[in-house]
This record gives structure tokens, C-alpha cells and sequence, in this order.
């Protein structure tokens, strides 16, 4: 009925114009019919008209009170409610502070959360019909992803009838000089209707032409707005000028607009030319994507690629089983890590506002016991119980908006201060902003809590028996209320208990991978990687002497012991797998390959088991060498019974300098070391075969150099030595070994903290909660204490008896707890390291750390109800 | 003239108009107001119109409901009747207005 009557005023307010029309209508047919009995009664028709008017009254002052009894009042009484609130608030300015406090947290939280799940997962990408982009892959295997061949690309973009556009993508470097310091430029070589897989045109210029991509094409390149703006300042002749890169000028003929592609970690984009060594179907090493036809759907597309693979078998004999596979773009965007860390983030701080929201409705709640006598006398003055509850209600609102307010004020302090760290594991598409989208989620949440806060707690204080309240002394808390406030603190600790449970899984799981075995020595070591532009190191002879020159110069800087040059860092993955053959044996061995020089082994301190390692003797010219890691060596010996693999010849294809092709080369084992770890931390050890640089040159290399003192004090130098070699070589970013390895558990570390960090948090508002409850009972059980101790009760007792209660509202959230940390197991498990999402040592802690936490809330108001002066308690009852 | 009208008594035109659908069932507005003057035989001085104020708020309380009908001049009217829960009120009101006229009485005859 309450709501009924709220209902309708509400309405009332929409539909203000037809009630004036009805109201109309009910005048004129009253002072007609008035008229008439008037007229039926012996007057005249003029003085029946005057008789009628006269008897219904003013008739607009009539109207006036209508209006304000349907709508007026409604408004009114909420902005007098809200004023109240507000006086309430500021009359309790503790109470205040510590509710717009935790509910700003939960909704700040929340709402810089969402902006995340709104811009990476909810947000169709930044691009016209985002629904047809797509990324083209074979696929090894259901579910597995492969880069293709360049005839197999040229055969799939010959699809007109499925892509509207189709381009390769790979990642290139280059070097650039500004003002005389040389520079490092991250790019992407592309096809020439590469943007028209984006439908992007450039906000100035042109994007590629078709025939850019072709042998003999012009230089040309297209920059980002980012770099026009950084390296031109913005120049608006910009189309006139020219970027060097690695010394050869390339015509700058476009420039992207602003926005999703600044994002990107490529700067420029100049068109992939295939190279007459490249058009094969040798090497798997194209990304592609693409755009669909208008009206195409992936599923179609994906049924037409399956059958023009069908149509292929002959040529693609080698690759039997290899499948082509359609995806959609935004979902290789958005890896499964990255969404579940995601998904795991926000379950987390949606958890802290829930337990925000219930330690606030338990406040209210607590507040609300000393107001039950003002909510009596206020009903039996003639306020009805809707009134109340809208009174109570609008109380919460207060509160509630002005969490919001400073929720989202903290939210995005939290982006701006974060949002660049977190922005390194985003998608370049998704951009994080406090928009439109994410206020109205705040908003959202605002009205969620003053639900959750307000609903229970107004109406537990408005209904009930109140004319008995008016005659209530103070002690008397009604049994339900006190129920309701434990079981709230119930549900606190349950939830805390599950996300702590998940800090400690995902903890243990972090402490698990931090102490993984590497395979090699992360300390003391400091690396930078480079890459040689093809203008100044045009053969692998010119490459190979660069890295004897600048390993000879980093050994001659003091403080250095060891210095080597690779191409992958340790943890960083090794290049590409290739079939090692062993003759008169069909079936092949797929290992990783990893070019390193001489001092390789000894700066990581891999020790050699058997044979020799990598020794600079190995150059080009000399016998081609190798050296296997043990998995290597005993996937050898079980696919081919090598005993001892030293001085074995298998062959294998090594990739070429540059354009420079592939070639088959038989070479000989010389060597076993001990695994290292190439997958990362978390990844299997893979099989890997090591190469020496000087016979497999390759451009982009990593400096990596063992220290004697603290290896940043080596900074300076280093880039000094490579100076000394190359003054134009620009360096990358340096790294101590062991920042690289932090960087790698990166995809662990992340959820990890921010989980840790929201489960304190919500373990320190459930003890919040159960102090509140047990302050509040041992103040309204002191009459109780009183008389128990007055009849011999020991404080120890009274203390252990608060305890006890405390202990039991703990037990059973702790259960609670773990019943829904089980539920919520599987969502763990994928970013879980050799961790049980169920593991007992964990959830065990977890129960303890609750256990403990809650004591210490238990423990002062304990000490309270023990210092209960007996005799000043009855004195006080009289 | 042997009385003069009095004003309808503060707080009573919602009893007035309930206990008038109560005994008549429904009815419009103007027969509501005619009907209040007619049991009052001319003692209460009623402005008909602000019987309209009442009888929304009373709509809105859920005491009374509305339903469309024509009138005795062939209009489209509200005709006004009381609800469950109008009856219950009624009998609320009722009861305390006996109540307070008991008292008062009660005050009066100790007086004189």
C-alpha cells in the first residue's frame, strides 16, 4: 500500500497534464449538474449559473490545492528529508565520514574497475562495423594459432568474395636521429590496405595506394599522430617532409588521425614488399588480418576458408592436418589471461562494496536503535509508515550520493595515477576514461547501495511496534534487529574470507613462480637490446663483426666480468621452432633455436654438461656447430636413440641475414648445457637447440653483461661502449636480468596485488563491522554485565564471553566463506601456478588471518564490558 | 435564521466524503457534495469544489478508487468508491472521532 501510494505520487508527476484535463472536466460537469438541479429548483438560468459558481468556490485556488496534493508534497517532502539527512549527518560528523568513507571506497573501487571492463571487454572496438574484422591464422591443431606462408597469404587475399581487405602485420624497429641523438622507433610493416582493414583514413594525407606494396614502390611511410606531434611538433607542412629510417628516406604521404592508434606501440607503418627469396611457402611467419565482405559472417567466412583449404591439400601436402582458422580481431586482442585477470579484479571489488555497503547498512542499523523513539513519536504525530521510510531512505540517499561523488573523485585519482601501468597490459584499442558510460555505472552503484544500505535498516527502524519503543528505556534492542546486524557481520566475514582465501592462492601461486629455477643467474646482470638498421650492417659478415667488437669493448669496461650478445634474453622465449632432421630418420624433431655468441653460457652461468659450449672459433666459414639443451638431448635419444648426442650431424633450417632466405644446413651437436628456462617461469622446458650468432647473424640482438658491482652503476658505461662502436646505434630499454624476470610474471603479479590489496581491505571493514556490533551489544548489555559481575562474575569471564560471541559470528562466516571460495575455485584456476585453487595451506591461512583479524576487532570492546562499574550500572537503572 | 452554518471541523471532510461512499457506494464528485449538505440539512457551510483536493489525496492513500461514468448531464465522470482498505480507515476514524467527541463531552459535562 506504501509503495502503492509512493507510486502514485510518482505518476502523478508524469502525468500532470491529463490530470489538469480531467479535473477540468469534473468542474464543468459538477457546475453543470448544479445548474440544472438549481434551475429544477425555480431559478433563473442566470442566477442557477451565479448559485453554482457561488456554492463550488474559487475555483483556481480549488485547482492549486489539487496539484500540490498530487505532486507538490511528493517533491517536497524529499527535499525536506534530504536537508534533514544532511543536518543528521553533520550532527554525527564521525558517523559521517566513516560511512562516506567506506562507501566512496567501494564505489571508487568499482567504478575505476569498470572503466577497465568497460574499455577492454563491453566496448565494441574503436573502428567502423568492428564485427568484420578479423585475424586469419592456420591452425596446427583446434584451438592452436599459427602464422602463415607468403603464398598461402597471397592465396587467401585473392578471396575477394570473403575479405573486403587483407594485410600481413609484423613489428619492426628502426633507427632515427633527432638532434644528433639516435633514436629507436617502433613499426609495423604492412600490406597497402592494411587501414582499410581498420576502415581508418588518415586525418592528413593519403593511406598506402595498391601498388606500394610491390618491388620497385617508392619509399613511402604513414605516421601516428603521436609521433607527428612529438618528432614534427606538429608540423602542418608535414606532408612535404620526409623520416629517415635507418638512414633511407621515406616520404611521409599520411598522418593517422588522433586517438586508438597512438594506443599502439608502433609509431609508423610502411608497406611489407615481399622479396623474391620470400614468395615460397617456406617460412611460417605472417601474421594476417583482415576485414570481411559487407554482410559476411565469421562462420561463413570460416565454412569458405575450410573449403578452399580442402582445395589446397595438394599444394599444403606437408602440412596435412594444418587447418585455416577466422577469429574475430577482438578476441586475440584480449587474451583469456587477460580476461580472467580482468573478470577477477572486478568479482574482487565488487566484493569490498558489497561488504562496504553491509558495514554501512549495520551502522545505519546501529543508529537506527536510538532513533526508534524519535520514529515513534513522528508516527504518532501522524506521520505514516511510508513517510518514515522515505525519511529513513532519503537519509541514505545522502549518504549514498556523497560516496558516489567522492568515489568517483578517487576513481579517477586511481586512473590517472594507475592507469598508464595499467594501460602496458590493455589492448591498444581500449582507452580508459571516466566517460559518459562509467558514471552512468557509478550511478548505478549508487542506487544498488542505497538499496542494499537503506531498504533493511529503514525498514526494521520503521516497523514493529513502535508506540512500544516510546516507552523503552534504552536498553532494549529488539531480538531481530540484533539478529539481523549479526547475521550481516556474518556475511562481511564470509566474503572477506573468500577473497582473502583468493589473495592467499594466488599469493602462494606468485611466491611459487618467483622461486621457479630460471636455469640461469638473474643477478648481477644487466642487458639492452639493440638493432642493427640494414644501411649500416648490409651482410651477416658486418653483423657478425659489430657483436665481436662490442662484446670485446663491454669486457674492457671496469666492473664488467662477463659480456655477451643474443638474440633472446633468458625468459624471453627462443626464436621460432624448426624440425631438426637426423639422416636416414623421416620423422623430424620440432626444437626452439636461440643464436647466442661465446660468452652466452658463462654470463648466465648455464654450465656445460657435455662437449664443449659456444666458442668464438665458431665464426663464419668455420664447421657449422651447435649446442642442445638436456630436453633436447632426451627427446633425441627417445625419437632416435642417441645415446650421447655429441658429434652427431643432424640438419636443420637456419634463417637468413635480413631478405636473406633460409638454408638447410647439416650441422654437428658439439654440446649439452643444463635446461634454462626459455617459456618463462611458468612455460614448459622446451627442447632448444643454440646456434652461434657469428654463423646466424640476425638483427635484432639483446646485450647482456655479468657485473661485479651493482649492475645499474654500469648504465653509463655501456651505452659509452656502444657508443664507441657504433655512435648511431640506438639502444632500447635498459633492464637488469632481474627486472626482465619481474617483467615476465607481470601476467601473475597484477591480479595478484590488486586481489591482496582489496582482501585487506575487506578483511579490515568486516572487523570494522564486527566491532561495531560488539561495542554496540556490550553497550546495550550493560545492565546484563553489570548484575553478573555484581554477582561474582570475573571481568576474565565477561571478556571471554564477548569473545566467545565473536568467535561464533567468525566460525560461521569462516564456513561460509569457504563454501563459496570452493564455488569460486574454478574461476582461479587459470592464473594459478602449481597451485590448487583448493590448496588447504592457503584457505587455511586465509581462516586464520580472519580468525585473527576479528579477535583484535573483539578484543577492545571485550575490555570494555569488563571495566562495567557494577555498582554505577544499578545505581544508574535506579 | 435560527442557526448560522459552521465551517466543516478541521481534519473531518475526509471522514465526511468516506462515510458518504460508505453508505451510497459509488458516486461523482457533485452528488458527493450534494450529498454531504443534504445529511448536514444546511448547517455546514461546504465549499463543493474543495471537496476535489480531498478526494485525490484520499485516491492516493488507496482509500477510495476512481472508475469512469456518465453523468446525469451525459459528461464523462469520475465516479468515486471506497476501497478495502477506505473501509478499514473508515472505521479508524470512526473510532477516534468518537474517541475525541466522548472526551470533549466527557470535559463539558464535568464543567458544568
Amino acid at each position: 500500500m506504501k509503495l502503492r501510494f509512493a507510486a502514485a505520487r510518482l505518476a502523478a508527476l508524469f502525468r500532470k497534464p491529463r490530470l489538469d484535463r480531467e479535473l477540468d472536466g469534473e468542474i464543468l460537469a459538477h457546475i453543470e449538474m448544479a445548474e440544472r438541479d438549481a434551475i429544477a429548483a425555480g431559478l433563473s438560468p442566470e442566477e442557477a449559473r451565479r448559485e453554482a459558481r457561488r456554492e463550488f468556490g474559487g475555483i483556481e485556488q480549488m485547482k492549486e490545492e489539487h496539484r500540490e496534493q498530487r505532486s507538490v508534497r511528493w517533491v517536497e517532502n524529499l527535499w525536506r528529508d534530504v536537508r534533514y539527512g544532511l543536518a543528521s549527518l553533520a550532527r554525527d560528523p564521525g558517523f559521517a565520514a566513516i560511512t562516506v568513507g567506506l562507501l566512496a571506497l567501494g564505489m571508487g573501487a568499482n567504478t575505476a574497475m569498470f572503466s577497465i571492463v568497460d574499455a577492454v571487454l563491453l566496448k565494441p572496438l574503436p573502428f567502423p562495423e568492428p564485427e568484420r574484422m578479423v585475424r586469419v591464422v592456420e591452425t596446427p591443431a583446434p584451438g592452436e594459432r599459427n602464422p602463415t606462408t607468403t603464398f598461402t597469404f597471397l592465396d587467401w587475399k585473392r578471396q575477394r568474395d570473403i575479405f573486403a581487405a587483407l594485410s600481413v602485420e609484423s613489428m619492426t624497429k628502426a633507427a632515427v636521429e633527432t638532434g644528433g641523438t639516435p633514436a629507436r622507433l617502433t613499426g609495423k610493416l604492412v600490406s597497402a590496405d592494411y587501414f582499410d582493414v581498420f576502415a581508418v583514413k588518415p586525418a592528413a594525407g593519403r593511406a598506402f595506394a595498391g601498388g606500394e606494396d610491390q618491388p620497385g614502390a617508392p619509399m613511402v611511410v604513414v605516421i601516428s599522430h603521436a609521433l607527428w606531434q612529438s618528432m614534427f611538433g606538429g608540423d602542418p607542412g608535414i606532408l612535404n617532409r620526409e623520416l629517415r629510417l635507418d638512414g633511407v628516406p621515406h616520404k611521409i604521404i599520411g598522418v593517422l588521425p588522433a586517438g586508438a592508434f597512438d594506443r599502439d606501440e608502433a609509431v609508423f607503418w610502411k608497406p611489407q614488399i615481399f622479396t623474391a627469396e620470400q614468395m615460397n611457402r617456406g617460412p611460417h611467419i605472417w601474421d594476417v588480418i583482415g576485414r570481411l565482405r559487407a554482410g559476411m559472417t565469421i562462420g561463413q567466412a570460416q565454412a569458405k576458408m575450410n573449403l578452399l583449404r580442402a582445395n589446397m591439400s595438394e599444394v599444403l601436402a606437408n602440412f596435412k592436418d594444418w587447418g585455416f582458422g577466422v577469429e574475430p580481431f577482438g578476441k586475440i586482442l584480449v587474451g583469456d589471461q587477460l580476461r580472467q585477470s580482468i573478470y577477477l579484479t572486478f568479482g574482487a571489488v565488487l566484493t569490498v562494496l558489497l561488504i562496504a555497503c553491509a558495514n554501512v547498512a549495520n551502522l545505519v542499523l546501529a543508529k537506527g536503535v536510538t532513533r526508534r523513539k524519535e520514529m515513534a513519536l513522528r508516527a504518532s504525530l501522524g506521520a505514516s509508515r511510508g513517510r518514515l521510510i522515505a525519511q529513513l531512505l532519503a537519509e541514505n540517499l545522502v549518504l549514498c550520493v556523497l560516496g558516489g561523488i567522492a568515489g568517483v573523485g578517487l576513481a579517477y585519482i586511481v586512473l590517472r595515477a594507475a592507469g598508464p601501468l595499467v594501460a602496458e597490459s590493455l589492448p591498444f584499442t581500449s582507452e580508459l576514461a571516466l566517460d559518459g558510460r562509467v558514471l552512468g555505472f557509478g550511478a548505478f552503484v549508487v542506487m544498488a547501495a542505497l538499496i542494499l544500505t537503506g531498504l533493511l535498516p529503514s525498514l526494521q527502524t520503521s516497523f514493529g511496534k513502535l508506540s512500544s519503543a516510546l516507552n523503552q528505556t534504552s536498553r532494549g534492542a529488539s531480538g531481530s534487529r540484533a539478529a539481523l546486524r549479526r547475521s550481516i557481520v556474518i556475511a562481511e566475514v564470509a566474503a572477506s574470507v573468500v577473497l582473502i582465501s583468493g589473495a592467499a592462492l594466488l599469493f602462494k601461486s606468485l611466491e611459487k613462480l618467483q622461486r621457479v629455477d630460471a636455469g640461469v643467474r638473474i643477478d648481477h646482470v644487466i642487458t639492452v637490446s639493440a638493432d642493427l638498421p640494414m644501411t649500416a650492417y648490409p651482410t651477416p659478415e658486418s653483423a657478425a663483426r659489430f657483436y665481436d667488437a662490442v662484446v670485446q669493448r663491454l669486457r674492457a669496461v671496469p666492473g664488467v666480468e662477463q659480456a655477451t650478445v643474443t638474440q633472446r634474453l633468458p625468459l624471453e622465449g627462443a626464436a621460432w621452432g624448426e624440425y631438426v632432421h637426423v639422416p636416414g630418420v623421416s620423422e623430424p624433431l620440432l626444437v626452439r633455436v636461440k643464436m647466442i655468441d661465446a660468452g652466452y653460457f658463462d654470463t648466465f652461468g648455464i654450465p656445460v654438461k657435455l662437449g664443449r659450449g659456444i666458442q668464438a672459433r665458431d665464426r663464419t666459414g668455420a664447421p657449422p656447430v651447435m649446442v642442445i639443451n638436456e630436453r633436447a638431448a632426451q627427446d633425441l635419444a627417445g625419437k632416435f636413440n642417441f645415446v650421447n648426442p655429441v658429434g652427431r650431424l643432424v640438419g636443420i633450417d637456419l634463417t637468413g641475414y635480413g631478405p636473406i632466405p633460409e638454408t638447410y644446413r647439416d650441422v654437428q651437436i658439439v654440446g649439452m648445457i643444463r635446461n634454462e628456462r626459455t617459456a618463462g617461469l611458468n612455460g614448459p622446458i622446451q627442447p632448444v637447440v643454440y646456434v652461434p650468432f657469428a654463423q646466424v647473424p640476425q638483427q635484432n640482438i639483446n646485450l647482456a653483461v655479468r657485473t661485479q658491482i651493482d649492475p645499474l652503476a654500469l648504465v653509463a658505461g655501456i651505452r659509452e661502449a656502444v657508443r664507441q662502436v657504433d655512435p648511431h646505434l640506438p639502444l632500447g630499454v635498459v633492464m637488469t636480468m632481474e627486472q626482465v624476470k619481474q617483467r615476465s610474471m607481470l601476467w601473475a603479479k597484477q591480479p595478484t596485488w590488486v586481489v591482496v590489496a582489496f582482501a585487506a581491505i575487506a578483511a579490515l571493514m568486516a572487523a570494522l563491522g564486527l566491532y561495531g556490533v560488539l561495542a554496540n551489544t556490550v553497550t546495550q548489555q550493560r545492565r546484563e554485565i553489570g548484575i553478573r559481575m555484581a554477582l561474582g562474575a570475573r571481568p576474565g569471564d565477561v571478556v571471554s564471553q564477548t569473545l566467545r560471541s565473536a568467535f561464533g559470528m567468525l566460525v560461521l562466516g569462516m564456513a561460509a566463506g569457504l563454501g563459496g571460495a570452493f564455488a569460486v575455485s574454478r574461476a582461479l584456476k587459470s592464473l594459478l601456478f602449481e597451485v590448487s585453487a583448493l590448496d588447504p595451506i592457503a584457505l587455511g591461512a586465509a581462516c586464520v588471518a580472519m580468525a585473527l583479524i576479528g579477535l583484535v576487532a573483539a578484543w577492545v570492546p571485550a575490555r570494555r564490558a569488563a571495566g562495567v562499574d557494577p555498582m554505577g550500572v544499578l545505581r544508574e537503572e535506579g | 435564521m435560527s442557526e448560522s452554518k459552521t465551517d466543516v471541523p478541521y481534519g473531518t471532510l475526509d471522514l465526511l466524503i468516506l462515510k458518504t461512499l460508505d453508505s451510497m457506494g459509488p458516486l461523482h464528485g457533485y452528488r458527493i457534495a450534494r450529498r454531504i449538505e443534504q445529511v448536514a440539512q444546511n448547517l455546514l457551510r461546504l465549499n463543493q469544489g474543495s471537496i476535489y483536493p480531498a478526494l485525490i489525496r484520499l485516491e492516493e492513500q488507496g482509500w477510495i478508487r476512481t472508475q469512469w461514468g456518465v453523468s446525469e448531464t451525459k459528461r464523462k465522470v469520475k465516479f468515486y468508491s471506497l476501497t478495502r482498505a477506505g473501509a478499514k480507515q473508515l472505521d479508524i476514524e470512526v473510532r477516534n472521532w468518537e474517541r475525541a467527541t466522548a472526551l470533549v463531552a466527557r470535559f463539558l459535562e464535568a464543567g458544568s
